[in-house]
């Protein structure tokens, strides 16, 4: 047998071991995509019933978003992450008692807040046989926040490639130095740190169905209060669980695909949740895909939660009145169109959130004052080169 | 329990399939050689030229489509190696002259004319496919054809999912075309016979497989005469006309993809540089010249026709 063998052969020898048939392997997406989206995301103002006096406009941000993923090599893929957004108005500053004792909302600043935030973040992923790994770095910067993250992750396939187990890591460090601190008597300089695990299965049923479930455990230490919020005391540590689960079934004959996500949480502030979601993934002839969706959420309130602030409480008592700790319940629906013309694609989605009292699947022992309904409008494109 | 042979047949892509491994329960086999098959079926439903609902129909259809078509992964791969076979053929090896091999039909015994053949060549050659990454643009009146390439890949595919559904001693054959899942229990290769082009049912070499696969091209199997001329069915899709080369060749190789791919170009190109690509390539191989002599290295040239006894042959 000669021991030489001919370019030829090599030359076909390397392509053909590059079929997914026989290197089974992971492999990176074959196109640079490029992507931008333009949010807009806008709360209803507050009824001069909820809050008297001030200013009723809450919270209007405008996101930009970008993300650029290319491959790199054979094995390997870059991400580059991009979000610069702009906030105006006002947020809940503390809660009293009306004239006929009832709690209202007082908001933060005659003349509502404006803040920019900035991120950055890039990643790469490897691709091996049976898998990836991967792993980001970010950066965020706000006015009165700046965040840096770290996060890791892997998947590997088993059984045939049916089932995919992924374990991810991350963790951030914050700092917090609101903005006018000694003329409001807030906390001048704060920190927080957040470390996170989550461990998923995937298992493909058959060629329309998957199912996937994952756990994740986040804890939290540092400052949690909101030191916008004149009194807010909130505990030190925070231990987070959720169980997320979706399903997956695409309709041969009717060309669309639903979308069933389940997510259960629970954390030690005291606050549970449930969220439930559907979504309708409809193709169209000529590469139109219509999503329309709905969702449900409902939480219980945090042990400290109040509508109602004590000035009086010593500073080691814990007290919030911020609505996201309250118990409520919230219905959203949602509207996507999707159109791709060969190498770009344009996506516009319209959403209306509204979280009401009335929605609650808990016990609302204590109504918040503030809760919030919003609508975001995007516009997006994907263009692959 | 001692494993035993199990063997099933099945016909796909046009040829009798049969999967051989060592399994110690029945059950088990049956339901691994189901999905193996299934691969098998995937693959043609996917690259069908006939099937109006197939993968390759939808890109064929896109042509002259000025958004192109967006290729999946295994697609792309699979183009990418016959961007490889064309570039190591120089252009001889183009997934795109399948306008050609209609024009012959082999059928009637009709010769066409220069003018047809001309015509017909003016929407060939892969190096005319505007192709970007994922994107394919194939211009109008142009069309793919992976027929060269997916029967082989087929083969080393359910070889690869057979080793990954456990199985470590097996053989698989799509109509000639053998992919090892792993050598027998005691390690031992797999003979395999080479058939003789001229009689179906004698072997004209053996060869012993212990890994990869072999595959091979003749075109005994469609070829007509007409006026006392041998036309070949595999077509130059530089000239248009029916190469005068080798009448079959077969290729050994750590794939069934590689074999097939490297015996189809040596069948291209001219006898002497069909022989002597199949030489520089190092691999074992056996020919057949038009003159019906047999040549080859590293393949057991079999002296005296032997009757194709032995139940694993090539054809």
């Amino acid at each position: 047998m000669k021991t030489h063998y001919s370019r030829s052969l090599i030359a076909l020898s390397t392509t053909a071991l590059a079929l997914p048939g026989i290197s089974q392997g992971d492999a990176p997406p074959l196109d640079s995509t490029f992507s931008y989206k333009f949010s807009n995301y806008k709360e209803d103002d507050l009824s001069r019933t909820e809050a008297p006096f001030g200013e009723l406009e809450r919270y209007d941000i405008d996101v930009h978003q970008f993300q650029l993923i290319t491959p790199w090599g054979r094995n390997m893929a870059l991400q580059v992450d991009g979000n610069y957004e702009s906030l105006s108005g006002a947020s809940p500053w503390f809660t009293s008692t009306g004239l006929d004792g009832e709690p209202v909302v007082n908001l933060s600043g005659a003349s509502g807040i404006r803040d920019r935030r900035s991120e950055l973040a890039i990643g790469a992923r490897y691709y091996l046989e049976n898998g990836s790994i991967g792993g980001n770095i970010g950066y965020s910067e706000e006015d009165d926040y700046r965040a840096r993250y770290i996060g890791l992750s892997g998947e590997r396939h088993f059984n045939n490639d049916l089932t995919t187990i992924g374990l991810g890591f991350s963790h951030s460090a914050d700092d917090i130095f609101p903005t006018d601190a000694s003329l409001f008597n807030r906390v001048a300089s704060e920190s927080k740190q957040s470390t996170s695990l989550v461990l998923s299965v995937s298992q493909i049923i058959n060629q329309t169905t998957t199912v996937q479930t994952a756990l994740s455990i986040t804890e939290q230490s540092g400052y949690l209060s909101d030191p916008y919020k004149l009194f807010d005391v909130r505990p030190d540590d925070k231990t987070q669980f959720a169980w997320s689960n979706s399903f997956r079934h695409f309709f041969v004959e009717a060309e669309a695909a639903a979308h069933v996500n389940y997510r259960l949480y629970h954390d030690d502030f005291g606050v549970s949740s449930h969220t439930l979601d559907f979504a309708w993934h409809q193709n169209l002839p000529d590469d139109w895909r219509i999503i329309p969706n709905i969702r449900y959420y409902t939480q219980s309130a945090a042990k400290f939660f109040t509508n109602i602030d004590n000035p009086f409480t010593s500073s080691d008592q814990y007290q919030s009145s911020d609505y996201r700790l309250a118990a409520f319940g919230a219905i959203s629906g949602g509207f996507s169109v999707v159109k791709n013309w060969g190498v770009w694609t344009g996506t516009l989605t319209a959403e209306r959130y509204v979280a009401k009292e009335k929605y609650s699947g808990y016990t609302v022992a204590l109504p918040s004052t503030a809760l919030v309904s919003y609508t975001r409008l995007s516009v997006g494109f994907d263009y692959t080169f | 329990m001692q494993a035993t042979l199990r063997r099933f047949g099945f016909q796909a892509m046009g040829s009798p399939c049969e999967l051989q491994f060592y399994s110690d329960s029945t059950i088990e086999a049956k339901k691994a050689s189901r999905r193996l098959a299934a691969e098998v079926v995937r693959l043609e439903k996917k690259y069908s030229r006939f099937l109006r609902d197939s993968y390759l129909t939808a890109i064929n259809y896109s042509a002259g489509d000025s958004l192109g078509i967006r290729l999946d992964s295994e697609t792309y791969r699979l183009l990418e190696h016959a961007l490889a076979c064309f570039e190591e053929s120089e252009g001889l090896f183009d997934i795109t002259s399948a306008p050609l091999a209609q024009l012959w039909d082999f059928r009637n015994a009709r010769v066409p004319t220069q003018a047809q053949i001309d015509s017909a060549l003016e929407h060939i050659g892969f190096h005319r496919l505007h192709w970007k990454k994922s994107r394919l643009h194939l211009p109008a009146g142009m069309s793919i054809d992976l027929g060269g390439i997916v029967k082989e890949y087929a083969a080393d595919a359910v070889a690869s999912n057979a080793r990954r559904l456990g199985i470590t001693h097996g053989l698989v054959n799509l109509g000639g075309d053998f992919a090892v899942i792993g050598p027998k229990p005691d390690d031992s290769p797999w003979p395999v016979g080479i058939v003789d082009p001229r009689k179906p049912d004698t072997l004209m070499a053996k060869i012993n497989l212990g890994s990869g696969g072999i595959a091979s091209s003749g075109d005994y199997a469609r070829c007509f005469e007409h006026e006392g001329k041998r036309y070949s069915h595999i077509i130059n899709p530089k000239t248009g006309w029916p190469c005068e080369g080798l009448r079959a060749v077969s290729v050994a190789a750590n794939l069934s993809t590689v074999a097939g791919s490297m015996a189809t170009i040596a069948m291209l190109k001219s006898r002497d540089a069909g022989i002597k690509y199949l030489k520089d390539s190092g691999l074992p191989h056996v020919y057949m010249t038009q003159e019906e002599d047999v040549g080859g290295e590293g393949l057991a040239p079999l002296a005296a026709a032997q009757t194709a006894t032995d139940e694993q042959a090539t054809a």
